[in-house]
């Protein structure tokens, strides 16, 4: 048995906290307000959904990456006290480590009632972090930055050309990934894609962005709040909604680790999902084939495809093959990315996917997975990452 | 050793901080048309990025002058919209060579076709000089 599950802390946290409200604003391309002020109404959403009020609040966690103040959203809420906050690293690879935190927080009683939330203005185009690079460049952006290498789709297309020279990995398969986001945000009325269908034929004539990938491979670029809540199982039998079970969570650097550019973590080039899932699944009484959906962060859709095999989904180098016949799609053996995900209903640093793993044990999903009882969420593994595994009670 | 000259550089440009004390001795190196690597002189491994002086077997690094050759373990090809600095380079060529040595490290090509691309590619280094204090290695295929 491993380690990590003789922690009293890791048993502490599974399945005995929960996740009790969701909660998000209209995303846009243009929202229209600041970060600190979507973040308010994004977490004041989830505590109603929760049948919370701000007074039952007293911890908060987000990410690090263009954050907002917690003192300034606790006044503005009307939290009484906070006594614990957190603030979490590396952009996409954060928003499942918030659950995770809170969850630790919860259990060894550093806190009672947790939010959790990520806003970020990422809608206009002067708002992309790669295109503010200039100056001086430091510590790990020295490895890659003076070469040109920032715009996370080369950084990530440098692991997708090489699965697929290695591996025979197409573009289809790639393809497959986006239409089959894109088919459930046709039916997600809160998608930024929802009246926006897309075929393989549409797929494979878009334009290079940076080749391999093309325009269709890369997420959306959106303005969003979201929030969740988290409080104890005890708590959150007498709430509103059906607890929505935290069953194991993990996070990853992986070994000798870089920030974007990990390329010498280990002689296959893996991603850091490697470790994380490692760690997941060795915390969980549940394996992949639990499953009934699974949301795998997709800033692009090789990110998918790996991390179907990351996972343990399949073996190495058959993520390619894995998305064929539909089997990523609702109806198939594993739906991937049941809202859109972040190619196709909003990209907020994958916080979409928390909400989306929830309303699948919920059961209120626009593309509900019938009787789905256990569901992953990734972070990006190209980065320092993050996974939860929710399940239902 | 051939050496080229950015005769444009933008004024933006993402200039690596060469007085880091970490890789000084990689940049110093470039400025001198030397690819330098790190490596454990008791067990030979090679360490990329390089470990720091106050690692608890620091004293066992050294850094070496690599061969200046690899292979091209993968690469991407940039188009539109590019960093304003690298923009006159567009289709830009970023590679990931695995030096002979056995490191990975990122760079990007020069006077190469995206066709002439593929992996595996033997390619050399060139020193593009940026300003008097940076050099950068960049590739060109090898020359057999």
């Amino acid at each position: 048995m491993a380690d990590s599950l003789d922690s009293d802390l890791f048993r502490r946290i599974q399945d005995r906290v929960a996740v009790v409200g969701i909660g998000h604003l209209p995303y846009a391309k243009d929202i229209g307000r600041p970060i600190g002020d979507t973040a308010v109404e994004a977490i004041q959403l989830a505590l109603d959904d929760a049948g919370l009020e701000a007074e039952d609040v007293d911890g908060m966690s987000m990410l690090e990456m263009e954050a907002t103040h917690e003192v300034s959203i606790a006044r503005r809420l009307g939290v009484r006290q906070l006594t614990w906050w957190d603030k979490i690293s590396y952009g996409g690879g954060a928003s499942s480590a918030t659950i995770m935190h809170a969850a630790a927080a919860i259990a060894s009683g550093m806190a009672t009632t947790v939010v959790c939330h990520r806003a970020r203005n990422r809608g206009a185009k002067t708002s992309r972090p790669w295109s503010q690079e200039r100056g001086v460049v430091r510590d790990d952006k020295a490895l890659h930055t003076p070469w040109g290498l920032i715009r996370p789709v080369d950084v990530i297309g440098m692991w997708a050309h090489r699965h697929m020279h290695q591996y025979g990995t197409t573009r289809e398969h790639l393809g497959n990934v986006a239409i089959a986001a894109r088919k459930h945000a046709n039916r997600n009325p809160d998608a930024m894609m929802r009246d926006r269908p897309l075929d393989m034929a549409t797929y494979l004539a878009a334009r290079v962005i940076g080749y391999p990938l093309h325009l269709f491979d890369c997420c959306l670029e959106t303005d969003g709040a979201l929030a969740c809540v988290v409080t104890s199982v005890e708590r959150a039998r007498d709430l509103r909604q059906k607890p929505v079970l935290v069953h194991s969570v993990a996070q990853a650097s992986g070994p000798n680790p870089v920030h974007l550019a990990n390329y010498n973590n280990s002689p296959e080039m893996d991603t850091t999902a490697v470790w994380c899932a490692k760690l997941l699944w060795e915390r969980s009484q549940l394996g992949p084939s639990d499953m009934d959906c699974a949301q795998i962060y997709d800033a692009f859709t090789p990110l998918v495809v790996m991390g179907l095999e990351d996972y343990g989904f399949c073996k190495r180098g058959e993520g390619g093959p894995f998305t064929e016949g539909g089997r990523i799609e609702l109806g198939g053996a594993l739906p991937v990315l049941t809202s859109g995900g972040g190619l196709s209903e909003a990209y907020v640093h994958g916080f979409n996917l928390l909400l989306e793993g929830v309303r699948q044990i919920r059961g209120t999903s626009t593309n509900q997975v019938p009787d789905c009882k256990a569901t992953l969420v990734t972070g990006a593994s190209g980065v320092a990452t993050s996974a939860v595994v929710f399940r239902g009670e | 050793m051939r050496f080229i000259t950015e005769e444009h550089l933008h004024p933006e440009y993402p200039l690596p901080d060469v007085d880091d004390p970490i890789m000084a001795p990689f940049w110093n190196g470039a400025r001198d048309g030397k690819l330098m690597q790190q490596r454990d002189r008791q067990t030979g491994a090679m360490h990329w990025p390089p470990k720091p002086l106050y690692w608890k077997d620091g004293n066992r690094l050294e850094w070496i002058q690599a061969k200046g050759t690899g292979i091209i373990h993968t690469y991407v090809v940039a188009h539109a919209p590019f960093l304003p600095a690298l923009t006159h380079l567009l289709p830009h060529i970023m590679v990931v060579v695995e030096l002979t040595e056995g490191p990975r490290i990122v760079g990007h090509m020069v006077d190469t076709k995206p066709e002439q691309m593929r992996f595996g590619l033997p390619v050399q280094v060139v020193f593009k000089r940026l300003t008097d204090r940076v050099t950068l290695p960049i590739w060109e295929p090898a020359r057999s």
